[in-house]
């Protein structure tokens, strides 16, 4: 090699119109269709997920006796499912042709719609699952009568003066109820901490992408 | 990003960061990912910038650093990809220069370290060894003999490609 290292080096460039800029565009296009590509990816996994669990629950509560259990379970998952597997259809009609802008924009009113949707659901699956729970213990079989009645019997027992009301006692029936309005009343809070738990950081990335592409644009 | 502070603040130093996007990566594409990641990156991080440090030197650490960043995520996303057997004919033809002689020493240098990349990049730039030790965070006594050992590897690299 006779030439140095550094002389090829300045000569090449000399040489070459090599150093021209490459434009900035599309900065973020890739990066936003990745990141909701993700997102998607997730919210697939996490409907199958709640299929597997409702599905593996309603046959363990088959062997565990406590089938109201399960199918209430199964069947108000499986709405849910449902509901959110429509919303996700409405996902891909997204045009990812749009600017990165356009298209963060629209994701995210899209995951506004699907919050919201979704917090009115917990408001009633919550109680649900409680109710479910509730029923399911009531019914199953403790020695050839239902678990609920032999419990109340045995309560009977010790309060023999114990208010009831469809042979269920009063204070039974205030303690479920006030459950009930707490699940009400926290579904939506609670839905929204199991979000954060799950999508966080996803969210947290559109929002600094968001706030990124706004400072650009300005 | 303004176009002013593009114009003001980034564009003198474009050279080196196009130099240094090429030297890590091996398709226009990629490079031009690159070049656009390293720019987006020296606009968000532009309020962090400390007094006591150039412009430039700020520059080429953040270029050098979203550089090895996303080589990395490159090489976790692509296991099997082996930046030493990165070859001349495996470069794409539009990404290649006019010279060959600086084809061939751009191929020389992409089968270096990452950090042996960065530093005979910033010597080749003719920075001096304090402000390449600043750029990379390392001792500047070290530099000298750093370079010394890269530049004998990439003439045995060359050794007989180039006359």
């Amino acid at each position: 090699m006779e030439r140095s290292i550094e002389s090829i080096w300045k000569e090449g460039f000399l040489k070459s119109d090599a150093l021209v800029a490459p434009k900035i565009n599309n900065l973020y296009n890739q990066k936003s269709i990745h990141i909701i590509d993700k997102f998607k990816r997730m919210f697939k996994i996490n409907l199958i997920a709640i299929i597997a669990f409702s599905c593996i629950f309603l046959i363990v509560s088959f062997f565990v006796g406590i089938p109201i259990t399960g199918i209430m379970f199964f069947v108000s998952l499986s709405v849910l499912v449902f509901i959110n597997k429509q919303l996700l259809n409405g996902l891909d009609k997204i045009d990812k042709g749009a600017s990165s802008y356009q298209y963060l924009k629209s994701f995210n009113e899209w995951i506004k719609k699907q919050i919201a949707i979704n917090i009115k659901i917990s408001r009633f699956l919550y109680p649900i699952i409680f109710i479910s729970m509730v029923f399911g213990f009531w019914f199953k079989d403790a020695e050839g009568m239902p678990l609920g009645e032999r419990l109340v019997g045995e309560i009977l027992v010790g309060f023999p003066d114990i208010y009831l009301v469809f042979g269920i006692p009063l204070i039974g029936i205030v303690i479920a109820l006030f459950i009930l309005v707490l699940l009400a009343y926290f579904g939506g809070r609670i839905y929204k901490w199991d979000l954060n738990l799950v999508y966080g950081r996803v969210f947290k990335k559109l929002e600094e992408m968001m706030t990124d592409i706004e400072s650009l644009r300005n | 990003m303004s176009s002013d502070f593009y114009k003001a603040s980034i564009l003198p130093f474009s050279g080196i960061i196009i130099k240094l996007c090429r030297a890590y990566t091996n398709s226009q594409q990629d490079f031009e990912d690159y070049y656009q990641e390293v720019c987006l990156q020296i606009w968000r991080s532009k309020d962090n910038f400390r007094e006591e440090l150039q412009w430039s030197t700020w520059v080429y650490r953040i270029s050098l650093n979203v550089c090895l960043t996303l080589l990395k995520k490159k090489k976790n996303n692509v296991q099997y990809f082996v930046s030493d057997s990165i070859t001349v004919e495996e470069t794409e033809d539009n990404y290649a220069f006019s010279d060959e002689s600086l084809n061939l020493l751009y191929d020389a240098i992409r089968k270096l370290s990452e950090i042996d990349r960065a530093i005979i990049m910033l010597y080749l730039e003719e920075k001096s060894q304090k402000e390449i030790a600043e750029i990379i965070g390392t001792n500047p006594n070290n530099i000298g003999v750093r370079v010394k050992r890269i530049k004998n590897r990439l003439k045995k690299i060359l050794d007989g490609k180039i006359n």
